[in-house]
């Protein structure tokens, strides 16, 4: 023990200088990622692609395993659950009546009036690996990645209801930042009325709509779809309900069903062309008067 | 050759990683993706403090370090800050044992819970004065109260694992 306490003290300023240098490099990265942070994100992606996809053979078992503990615990109320499952598909049948019919109406009005549909929005599923980690930040990692041909800004749906975007992208792997970490915004549109407001996670379930021109327009039940302004997302994804939360503002109810996210599909979306010269598209150069850019042209 | 007590030194360094990253495992699991109002404790903070405060060399900082920006870079924190300040409070809580080697439990408590909250504020300052977006503060409250009742948990399973180790240290 005596040794000990030699070697400690001999020690003692290699340590300080090992732990000075080492908070400098640390505080020095913080700064670097502040001032610089799409590429220390990056190295974050790789970092987290190198490690996370070699727990894979880990991951997925021991997730199955605990969630089959907490089926065989809810085996308890089994009787409940039955009771109502039937009484959802009682519902659920008279829905399926209506749907029928609605589908056929609107292949039938689709067909009047010749709509093309967006050829262009397909997906690639991918498997939920691994979450955030951290209470505080919402997000999954999915085990499809740049080899997979995924882009940074996709969108990422459960089949039911939009579920968030494709934020770092690693060779196997990406991440998904959802709808209810307090980094998301996403532009929605509210139907019927038609309005348009940002949707912006606050890390509670139920995310806020902010931005929102005449809130008096809007009532609990609206539904909520995502809009293509500025070209993020591709436009018209069911998002949610709107709902009035317990502090009076107005949030959306997703639809998604973020309780168990296990397989996300990753929508596809190419940018939107751009029309560039409206001007000789609507008029002729000749009739009206010559655009500046000509104009330019004609003088040099 | 390697002395027994190198190889031991470094059976536990490796140990302490192993806790870790069996830690930070259990994190990830995608076992509920929805928020959650009422975080957990920071158990890597406790295990760390615990152990730095029985047996330090098995903690360097160089392995501290590493360890908490591999999770950071993991839990998508902003890296860095966090880890240097822990660093920081290991040394504080290091140079609170200067004079014996041996505290009593509640010092050690006392010293643990105000490093806790002070690297919790420090931590929420900065990032604040940097407009980072971080946790809700009730949240990062919650978890740094969850964390400071958990410790002597973290303590007591560290010390039956590291006393019996301390007994053949002494031994060489």
């Amino acid at each position: 023990m005596a040794n000990d306490r030699n070697n400690t003290e001999y020690m003692r300023p290699i340590r300080r200088i090992v732990v000075g240098g080492l908070v400098v490099f640390l505080l020095a990265l913080f700064l670097l990622w502040r001032i610089d942070s799409p590429r220390v994100e990056r190295f974050r992606a790789n970092l987290t692609d190198r490690f996370v996809p070699s727990f894979d053979w880990a991951l997925l078992p021991v997730t199955k395993a605990i969630e089959m503990v907490e089926g065989f615990q809810s085996y308890a109320r089994i009787y409940e659950q039955n009771q109502e499952l039937r009484r959802e598909l009682r519902q659920m049948k008279a829905w399926k009546e209506a749907a029928l019919q609605l589908e056929q109406e609107n292949a039938k009005l689709l067909d009047l009036n010749k709509v093309r549909l967006d050829p262009s929005l397909t997906f690639i599923t991918g498997v939920v690996l691994a979450d955030s980690g951290s209470p505080f930040r919402q997000s999954v990692l999915l085990n499809v990645g740049a080899r997979d041909g995924v882009v940074d800004g996709w969108a990422t749906t459960d089949g039911l209801g939009l579920v968030g975007r494709i934020s770092g992208v690693g060779r196997d792997s990406s991440r998904v930042i959802l709808l209810t970490d307090s980094n998301s915004r996403i532009p929605i549109t509210i139907q019927p009325s038609g309005q348009r407001a940002i949707l912006s996670g606050d890390n509670s379930a139920a995310p806020l709509i902010e931005f929102l021109e005449t809130p008096d327009a809007v009532r609990a039940g609206d539904s909520v779809v995502s809009s293509g302004d500025g070209g993020v997302f591709p436009a018209g994804l069911l998002v949610g309900q709107v709902a009035i939360g317990t502090d009076r503002r107005m949030r959306v109810r997703l639809t998604a069903d973020y309780e168990r996210l296990e397989f996300l599909r990753v929508l596809r979306s190419h940018a939107n062309e751009v029309i560039t010269d409206p001007g000789s598209l609507i008029a002729p150069a000749q009739i009206g008067p010559p655009a500046p850019s000509e104009a330019a042209e004609a003088s040099q | 050759m390697i002395d027994p007590a190198t190889s031991q030194r470094w059976l536990y360094r490796s140990l302490f990683v192993g806790i870790c990253m069996v830690i930070v495992f259990f994190q990830i699991l995608p076992l509920s993706t929805l928020p959650t109002s009422v975080p957990g404790p920071d158990l890597l903070l406790c295990l760390t403090f615990a152990w730095v405060h029985r047996r330090p060399e098995f903690v360097p900082p160089l392995l501290i370090a590493l360890v908490f920006l591999t999770v950071d870079m993991l839990t998508q924190r902003p890296p860095g800050l966090r880890v240097a300040l822990i660093l920081l409070a290991v040394e504080f809580l290091l140079s609170r044992h200067d004079d014996s080697s041996q505290m009593p439990f509640a010092a050690e408590l006392l010293f643990t819970v105000s490093a806790i909250v002070v690297l919790t504020l420090g931590y929420g300052i900065v990032l604040r004065l940097l407009a980072v977006a971080d946790a809700p503060l009730h949240l990062s409250m919650i978890q740094m109260v969850a964390t400071i009742l958990f410790y002597p948990l973290v303590a007591g399973a560290s010390h039956l694992l590291l006393s019996r180790v301390g007994g053949t240290g002494d031994l060489d």
